[in-house]
């Protein structure tokens, strides 16, 4: 290869470079002997069998911690509250008894998220159960805004029962009034 | 040992002649860290040793054994930025702030235009860096220099022609800016 004069002046700055590497190059059999005893210190610690192991072993802590929590998120089967069958009748009537037990874990409780904590998802629960009981409430004493209508004069007839002792002037009153 | 006794005594002579360029390749490939090169070289060492890498004659012996150091420059150097990025912070790093232009062979160096030289090739691109210091440190051919860095001859070529404009232009550069302090140095009664 033909060099040009910077070439040149290259080639030499190279030339002077490699003169002094050489004056601070280490000895070879120092270098070698080196490399020979190497092998048994290298393969005490094998870098890529430790991160294995350690990858092993977060799996399997992964997979404990996992496994436990869905067990715990899943386990409590929810109930909803039972409404009163006809709120419509009950109208004027109290409200039926709510349960005085804590209420089921109702199924939008249910699912929580699992990376929160015990006391979170106790504070989410009683939220939950109050939201529930208010709900409850407020389905019993619910009326009809039309039931006024549904009302007439001889509801009492069908509301009360004849008892067989009543004499038969006594029983007229349960038979329909007659105008004519 | 997986390679042969016989093949090690022969390997160890021609490893031996070849052991002064193979250090200037691997300080080549260590940014010219003095500690580096002397730990990537016995670590290839090891490798032949253990017969991890394997001469099988497909080209020259200094091709094949520059590829290697090579290589396992660049593997040692992730290796040291992992741990680097581990150990950040901790008193185990091994940068010390001392560039490798400044490490301690540079109390050799005979003239402040090989130090600055020294700078202007540490800053090159790495495969720039390389493909002229293949060819002008270590007299090697450009398809040579190619086998070594494991790409094609234009490529080779490409990085060459550019390494050599950026030293070429650094060079002109120095020589206005110290031109004349240096011929005053040399001949002062010219001036």
């Amino acid at each position: 290869m033909e060099l040009s004069g910077e070439e040149k002046k290259l080639q030499a700055l190279f030339s002077e470079l490699k003169a002094a590497d050489e004056q601070t190059t280490p000895h070879f059999g120092a270098t070698w002997n080196r490399a020979q005893i190497a092998p048994r210190r290298v393969r005490i610690f094998n870098p890529a069998f430790v991160a294995a192991a350690l990858l092993l072993v977060f799996g399997v802590v992964a997979f404990a911690v996992w496994s436990r929590h869905s067990r715990t998120a899943t386990s409590p089967q929810p109930v909803i509250a039972t409404a009163p069958q006809n709120p419509g009748n009950t109208a004027g009537a109290e409200a039926p008894p709510t349960p005085e037990t804590p209420m089921p874990q109702p199924k939008t409780a249910v699912v929580l998220s699992r990376n929160k904590t015990t006391g979170q998802r106790n504070v989410m629960l009683s939220a939950a159960n109050r939201k529930l009981q208010k709900d409850a409430k407020s389905i019993a004493s619910w009326t009809s805004p039309t039931s006024a209508l549904l009302e007439s004069p001889s509801d009492e007839i069908f509301s009360s029962l004849p008892e067989l002792n009543q004499s038969a002037t006594q029983l007229k009153s349960f038979l329909p009034s007659r105008s004519n | 040992m997986k390679t042969d006794q016989i093949d090690i005594v022969e390997l160890q002579d021609e490893l031996e002649k070849l052991h002064s360029a193979s250090f200037g390749w691997a300080l080549s490939c260590c940014r010219r860290d003095h500690a580096e090169a002397e730990e990537v070289l016995q670590t290839v060492y090891l490798k032949i040793l253990e017969g991890k890498a394997r001469y099988r004659g497909e080209s020259s012996l200094k091709t094949w054994l520059f590829a290697v150091i090579r290589k396992t420059a660049i593997g040692e150097y992730r290796k040291r930025l992992v741990r680097s990025l581990v150990f950040l912070g901790s008193s185990e790093r091994h940068d010390t702030g001392v560039s490798p232009a400044d490490a301690p062979t540079t109390l050799l160096e005979k003239s402040e235009l090989q130090k600055q030289f020294r700078v202007a090739l540490a800053k090159l691109p790495a495969r720039q860096r390389e493909a002229l210091h293949l060819v002008f440190y270590e007299d090697l051919s450009l398809s040579e220099a190619a086998n070594v860095m494991g790409i094609s001859i234009g490529s080779a070529r490409q990085h060459y022609e550019r390494g050599k404009k950026h030293l070429r232009e650094w060079l002109s550069h120095t020589e206005t800016e110290n031109g004349i302090v240096w011929r005053r140095k040399e001949t002062p009664s010219a001036v």
